[in-house]
C-alpha cells in the first residue's frame, strides 16, 4: 500500500495547517472551528450509518446528548472526575444504542427513521421535563475540562478527537466489516446469500456510530460549559444530514468538507440572520440539483475537467 | 457434515403459502452429490419460491429440507451460505456501488479466507470469466450479461462450495456469456465436485447440461427424470402446450 499518495500528502498538509491555525485566527473563529469539528464528528459518524450502511437514523444527535448529559450529571451530581464521567458517557451511549439496535434494526427505510426519531423525542423530552435532575429547558452547567473559556485548548482537543474519529471510521471501512456494511447497503438479500450476517453488522455500525457520537457529545458538553435539550432538537439532526449530503455521502472527506464549509458559511452570513437560512437552503437545492454527490462530486468533476479525462463509465467496458 | 450416503439435499413435502396462494404444494426432491439437476416449469410454477426456501430467504409453511441429513429449513440464509450453499438470482443481484473485485471478495471474507488468498482466487475466476479488465469498475457500470456472469463467478469464491442453486442463469445474456456460464458450471462440477440445481427456461441448454430434470407446475412436482423421460409425461406436455 502506497503511503505517499497525493491524497495522503494533501491530508497531512491540511492537518499541519489546522495545527497552526489558532496562531493566526481570532478566539472567535477558533471557537467556531471547535464547534465545526464537533459537527464534523457527528456528520462522519452518521455517514458510517446512513451513508455507508444505508440505515437512515434520525436519532443520531440524541446519542451526543446522552453522552453529554451522562458525563455532566456524573460530575455535577456524583462528583465523578473527567476520566470517569466521559468514558461512562460513552459506555452508556454504547449500551443504549446496542439495546435500540437489537430492538429496531430488523426494520429499515422509513420505519427505522420513524423509530429512531421517536426514540430521540422521548429522550429529549425526558431531559426537558425532569427539571430537578437535568435543569429542564434551561439546561445545566457543564464543568469545563480545561477550566478556562479560552477556546484554543478546546480547539486542539476537538481537532484530536476529529482525527481519531475519522481514522477509526476509515479503519472500519477498509476492514472486512466495511465490505459487509457496503454490501448490506447495496443489496441486503444478496449479502445474506453470500453469508453476511446482516443484523449483526447493522447493529455493529449502529453501535460504532452512536459510540462516536456519544464521545463527541461527552467532550462537547465540557467544552462549551452549558448543555440543554437543544442538543436533541430535530434541527440538529437535519443539520447533520445536510452536512453529509452537501459534503458528499459515502465519502470519507465529504462530512468533513460539508460540516466545516456549511458552518463557515453560516458564520459569515450571521449578520444577515433573517435570510441566511434562505441562502443556505438555496445552496442546498443548487448542490442537490446539479451535484447530488455533494461538494466531493463537484471536486471530482473539476479534477476530471482539468485532466481532460474523456473516459466515462459508458465507454469503460465492452461485452466479453 | 453427517454422511448421508450419496444424498446431498432432500426437500420433503414442502408447502409454501403466500396468504391464500399455495406457491409450493407438497414438493419433494432429492438431489445427489455431483449432480447437475435442472428445475423447469412454466411461469408461476414455484421454481424461484423453491430456491428461496432452500437458501433460507423464505421460511417453509409445512414440510422440511435436509442438507447432508441436517435439517436446514428455518436456518438463516447467511448460515445456509456458510454451510456451502450459494445461489444466484434471476435478475442479477450484485453490489452495484462496489467494484467487480470487491464483489468477489464478499463470500470469500464471510468464509474466513485471507485477503491475499481471496484476491488471488478472485483474479483467477475473473480471468476465466473474461472480466479481469473490469475488476476495478463499479458493478453498476457493467451490462446485464456481465452482471449475471459476475454474480455466478462470485458464488464460486466460496472455498467449501457444495451446492450451487442458480435461478435462470442464461436468461437474457449474450451467447458468448452463456458459453462461459456453461463452461464454468461444467468445470466446477467436474473438477471440484460441486452439485448444481439450475432453473432455466432454455430447454436445449438444460438438455445438454443436466443429468436429471424436475418439472414443477402450479406449485407441484409433476415429473422427474432425464429430459427424454419427462418430455413424454402427459402432464408436462399439458403444462407446456396448455392442452
Amino acid at each position: 500500500m502506497k503511503i505517499f499518495t497525493l491524497k495522503n500528502i494533501g491530508m497531512l498538509v491540511l492537518l499541519i495547517v489546522a495545527v497552526f491555525l489558532p496562531f493566526v485566527i481570532s478566539d472567535y473563529w477558533c471557537y467556531v472551528l471547535t464547534v465545526a469539528f464537533f459537527y464534523t464528528i457527528m456528520a462522519a459518524s452518521w455517514n458510517l450509518l446512513g451513508g455507508y450502511t444505508g440505515q437512515f437514523s434520525l436519532g443520531h444527535h440524541t446519542f451526543a446528548m446522552i453522552g453529554a448529559y451522562t458525563s455532566t450529571l456524573l460530575m455535577s451530581k456524583a462528583g465523578a472526575p473527567f476520566w470517569v464521567s466521559i468514558p461512562a458517557g460513552i459506555l452508556l451511549t454504547i449500551f443504549i444504542s446496542c439495546a435500540l439496535g437489537i430492538l429496531c434494526l430488523r426494520v429499515h427505510g422509513i420505519y427505522l427513521a420513524l423509530i429512531t426519531w421517536a426514540f430521540a423525542e422521548v429522550v429529549r423530552n425526558y431531559f426537558r421535563l425532569h427539571y430537578a435532575f437535568t435543569g429542564g429547558d434551561r439546561g445545566i452547567d457543564s464543568p469545563l475540562i480545561f477550566g478556562t473559556m479560552k477556546p484554543t485548548p478546546y480547539y486542539y482537543l476537538f481537532l484530536g478527537i476529529t482525527v481519531f474519529a475519522i481514522v477509526l471510521i476509515a479503519i472500519i471501512m477498509r476492514s472486512r466489516i466495511g465490505y459487509y456494511l457496503r454490501s448490506i447497503r447495496d443489496d441486503s438479500i444478496a449479502a445474506r446469500s453470500m453469508g453476511v450476517d446482516i443484523v449483526r453488522y447493522k447493529i455493529f455500525a449502529f453501535i460504532a456510530a452512536s459510540g462516536i457520537a456519544g464521545m463527541a457529545g461527552a467532550f462537547y458538553g465540557h467544552s462549551i460549559g452549558l448543555i440543554s435539550p437543544v442538543m436533541g432538537d430535530f434541527n440538529e439532526m437535519a443539520m447533520i444530514i445536510i452536512f453529509v449530503v452537501i459534503g458528499g455521502m459515502r465519502t470519507q472527506a465529504g462530512p468533513v468538507v460539508g460540516a466545516i464549509s456549511v458552518r463557515y458559511t453560516m458564520e459569515i452570513l450571521r449578520e444577515y440572520y433573517e435570510i441566511r437560512i434562505v441562502i443556505l437552503t438555496a445552496i442546498v437545492i443548487l448542490i442537490m440539483r446539479f451535484f447530488n454527490g455533494g461538494l466531493m462530486e463537484l471536486f471530482r468533476r473539476v479534477k476530471k475537467w482539468i485532466r481532460r479525462d474523456g473516459e466515462g463509465p459508458a465507454s469503460a467496458y465492452q461485452e466479453p | 457434515m453427517d454422511d448421508q450416503g450419496n444424498q446431498l439435499l432432500e426437500v420433503k413435502n414442502v408447502v409454501k403459502m403466500f396468504g391464500g396462494l399455495r406457491a409450493n404444494d407438497n414438493v419433494s426432491i432429492q438431489i445427489e452429490k455431483g449432480e447437475i439437476r435442472g428445475l423447469i416449469g412454466p411461469n408461476g410454477s414455484g421454481k424461484t419460491t423453491l430456491i428461496n426456501l432452500i437458501t433460507g430467504i423464505y421460511d417453509v409453511t409445512e414440510g422440511s429440507i435436509y442438507y447432508y441429513g441436517k435439517r436446514i429449513d428455518g436456518v438463516k440464509a447467511n448460515v445456509i451460505a456458510s454451510m456451502g450453499i450459494m445461489r444466484t438470482f434471476q435478475v442479477a443481484r450484485v453490489f452495484r456501488d462496489m467494484t467487480v473485485l470487491e464483489n468477489m471478495l464478499i463470500p470469500a471474507f464471510t468464509q474466513g479466507q485471507s485477503g491475499s488468498e481471496a484476491k488471488t482466487r478472485a483474479e483467477e475466476l475473473l480471468d476465466f470469466a473474461l472480466l479481469t479488465r473490469l475488476k476495478d469498475k463499479q458493478a453498476k457500470s457493467l451490462s446485464g450479461g456481465q452482471n449475471m456472469l459476475l454474480q455466478i463467478v462470485r458464488g464460486f469464491m466460496h472455498k467449501d462450495l457444495k451446492l450451487y442453486v442458480m435461478d435462470e442463469p442464461f436468461a437474457g445474456v449474450h451467447q458468448s456469456i452463456k458459453g462461459i456460464i456453461i463452461e464454468s458450471i461444467k468445470m466446477m462440477n467436474q473438477e471440484k465436485g460441486v452439485t448444481f440445481l439450475v432453473v432455466s427456461h432454455e430447454m436445449s441448454t438444460v438438455r445438454t447440461l443436466c443429468n436429471k430434470i424436475t418439472v414443477l407446475c402450479k406449485g407441484e412436482r409433476i415429473a422427474e427424470g432425464t429430459m427424454e423421460e419427462v418430455a413424454n409425461v402427459p402432464e408436462v406436455i399439458d403444462a407446456y402446450l396448455g392442452g
